[in-house]
């Protein structure tokens, strides 16, 4: 205990709190170096410690709202903490819409989209990074300004194209664009692939394969990082999409989690209590893959940032 | 190769299985033809934002009973989130695959007709004229070029709300509550409860509830356009309207107002609920929030008070009405059950059910007489019928649709004090002349 230490054990940490209280009148514990570096790392943790509370708080008043009753909630001073912990408003709000419905319908959607970014941004960026052709760079530039168009104005000339093929009141207008790549993914996985030597694709091809079959045994595999990136975003992206579906879907039995939340905001009035149960659950699928996926999210933005 | 063959197969036994799940089967039926489901009937398809607990199975019961009325006809019922529901209608129509019927802005409705996103009804109102089931405020709104486009349904009015048992802890008569801009002046000042630089009760602050837009209006007992379209906002009596307005700003400061507004906007402990504010206006459903969530408050009603005695008791009102959007391929069936949903039965139906004003006056007048009403739901039902004859609604101008997004950033910079009320007036007077100039 008295020998200071530069173990990192948090717990230790804890312990050395103490003495640096009581030992504040000995001018000497701070000429020690090894408890000047603990100083820093308790005052890190505790400052961690407080800003981690901060950001978790709306978390924890939307958690604390979903269990209040609506009078609850609408009593001033709002309280901390619920006078009674209503479970039974999670069932209540998966009932008040076929959310199991929804939720089925979401992932599916999800998924698709998922399966088709990757597949097609990873393809498309190979050809601009790795596959000499006459045009590359203006073709890509080209790529690049659509990012410029705001959604807003291609939302009805889209809509009334996929209208024109039958589309509407389908799934195909919210998955089959997945399948032709996006400006921003093409970028990200571009600047991955101009990272890996072209050694490497050439000595390949000598052995005879072709571009297809680099782009699915080494393209594919070294990407992974970026793959995984584009992976998430495309999950996020569909998963919270709420224009898409809103706008392509008339069957109540096609609609996605997204627009099922809406039934608990009112014109007039808001049931907030619902409303915040079935956000949390709409939430958790997303909350725990960026639990397993944390890794490769840092990346994914290193890399955005990166490349700008 | 192997595994990229395994991974196609995956991928097309994917899509095979999809392509039996309903959101894979595109449906090309639309085409030119009405559509008609096996019994033979016409599917009329009905958009309203009414997806709550409480609004949807009220629609959803008129809509059976519609139904079960005749043989011809089969509505069918979509519910879309309110706001985005007019967005989706917009591609729709621009598709030229809308549905019959649609719930949509009172207030706008004469943009949509001259747009023609709404369909001109008056080949059906040739044949049945129904314009005077509704109040003729609402019925006016409709016109464009004095023809309608689309059918009002419910309504709103604006009124003023106050708590009896403050009135009487300040000394005041609780059954005379104030009647003018002067009386309300008088009456918040006694009901004020200073708590150091705060307040325990605020007795009354003009902007929570309702804007400043509601306040002119009621000053001049008309909005900012005449009858042939000019635009006036730049007069003496507004002025002084502004400066009535920032006088109570002025009073409570800017911490009491804001933190009461916090409170107000959030829906999360209301100060009229708790006796911290003793009067505010509001729409009559405002009632149906004091009944779920502050059921012993003792309160009255009460019309907008008046400019001065004479001056009139105008309030402001909004609303809905049914249209049938332009390209809609069955409008005549549409037009029937337009005709159902805005008749006495239905509207009675809804105003009961819902605590909604009406459009109908004979349903209005009926529901108020309910007894499936408290004492205190009676009481504001029948001041918001008895309100529709002190209510205007403003109608967009065809003219400047979006003239009122001119106005409101140089009343706000009055009202921060960056500017005065004649600056500001004249500011918006020029930015609005400009526009419609520019529209022309």
């Amino acid at each position: 205990m008295d020998k200071p230490t530069d173990n990192l054990d948090y717990l230790d940490k804890a312990d050395n709190l103490k003495t640096i209280e009581t030992a504040n009148e000995n001018p000497s514990f701070f000429e020690h170096r090894g408890n000047r570096k603990n100083i820093l790392v308790v005052f890190n943790f505790v400052l961690l410690a407080i800003g981690s509370l901060l950001i978790l708080s709306p978390l924890w008043w939307m958690f604390a709202t979903s269990l209040k009753t609506m009078a609850e909630v609408m009593s001033f001073p709002p309280s901390f903490w619920p006078e009674d912990w209503l479970f039974s408003n999670y069932i209540k709000t998966w009932e008040a819409a076929p959310f199991t419905r929804y939720t089925i319908n979401t992932l599916t959607i999800t998924i698709l989209v998922v399966i088709g970014n990757v597949l097609s941004n990873s393809f498309i960026a190979y050809g601009f990074a790795k596959i000499p052709f006459r045009g590359k760079n203006i073709l890509f530039a080209i790529v690049l300004a659509t990012m410029m168009i705001p959604g807003f104005v291609t939302l009805i000339p889209q809509y009334v194209l996929f209208a024109n093929l039958g589309w509407v009141n389908t799934y195909y207008p919210l998955i089959v664009p997945a399948f032709f790549g996006s400006a921003f993914n093409i970028f990200l996985l571009r600047q991955f692939y101009m990272t890996i030597p072209t050694e490497l694709i050439e000595a390949a091809k000598m052995e005879g394969a072709n571009h297809f079959y680099i782009w699915w045994k080494i393209g594919l595999p070294l990407t992974k990082p970026a793959i995984a990136t584009v992976a998430i975003f495309s999950f996020n992206g569909a998963w919270n999409d709420f224009l898409g579906p809103l706008l392509y879907l008339n069957d109540e039995n096609l609609y996605t989690l997204q627009i099922g939340l809406q039934v608990f905001k009112g014109q007039l009035s808001t049931q907030w209590n619902y409303l915040m149960a079935g956000s949390l659950l709409v939430l958790l699928p997303v909350i725990l893959i960026f639990f397993f996926f944390q890794k490769y999210f840092i990346q994914g933005i290193n890399l955005q940032s990166g490349g700008k | 190769m192997n595994k990229l063959k395994v991974f196609i197969i995956l991928i097309a036994g994917l899509a095979l299985i999809l392509s039996g799940c309903s959101g894979f089967q595109t449906n090309n039926s639309g085409g030119d033809e009405a559509a008609v489901n096996e019994d033979g009937k016409t599917v009329v398809d009905f958009w309203t934002f009414w997806g709550s607990e409480i609004r949807r199975p009220i629609i959803e019961q008129i809509i059976t009973d519609f139904n079960e009325s005749q043989d011809e006809i089969e509505v069918k019922h979509t519910y879309l989130p309110f706001g985005d529901i007019w967005t989706k209608e917009l591609a729709a129509i621009a598709a030229g695959d809308p549905p019959d019927v649609v719930i949509n802005d009172i207030n706008a409705t004469a943009l949509r007709g001259q747009k023609k996103q709404a369909m001109n009804l008056s080949k059906f109102l040739e044949e049945d004229d129904i314009s005077k089931r509704f109040y003729p405020e609402l019925w006016d709104a409709t016109l464009y070029e004095g023809d309608s486009y689309g059918i009002p349904f419910n309504t709103d009015t604006r009124v003023l709300f106050y708590n009896k048992d403050a009135f009487k802890e300040a000394g005041l008569d609780p059954e005379k509550p104030p009647t003018t801009w002067a009386e309300l002046e008088e009456y918040a000042a006694k009901l004020d409860k200073k708590a150091g630089s705060n307040y325990d009760r605020v007795g009354f602050y003009p902007l929570w509830g309702i804007g400043y837009d509601v306040w002119l209006l009621n000053a001049n007992g008309q909005s900012y356009f005449d009858d042939q379209d000019n635009f006036e906002v730049d007069t003496a009596k507004n002025e002084e309207v502004l400066n009535w307005l920032k006088s109570w700003k002025d009073k409570y400061g800017e911490d009491v107002v804001n933190s009461y507004q916090a409170q107000i906007d959030s829906q999360q402990g209301h100060p009229f609920f708790t006796g911290d504010l003793a009067m505010i206006a509001q729409a009559p459903t405002f009632y149906t929030q004091i009944r779920d969530y502050a059921p012993d408050l003792n309160f009255g009603v009460i019309e907008l008070p008046e400019y001065e005695e004479g001056n009139g008791n105008t309030s402001w009102g909004g609303g809905f009405v049914a249209e049938i959007p332009e390209g809609s391929k069955n409008s005549e069936a549409a037009w029937e059950f337009i005709k159902y949903l805005t008749d006495v039965e239905a509207q009675e139906y809804w105003a009961v059910k819902n605590f909604d004003n009406v459009a109908n006056i004979e349903a209005a007048e009926a529901a108020a007489k309910s007894d499936e009403f408290t004492e205190d739901g009676t009481m504001v039902y029948e001041k918001a019928v008895e309100n529709m004859e002190h209510t205007l609604l403003t109608p967009v101008p065809v003219i400047a649709p979006d003239f009122t997004s001119l106005i409101n950033p140089n009343i706000d910079e009055f009202l921060l004090g960056s500017m005065t009320a004649k600056e500001a007036l004249a500011k918006s007077q020029a930015d609005v002349e400009n526009l419609i100039e520019k529209n022309k």
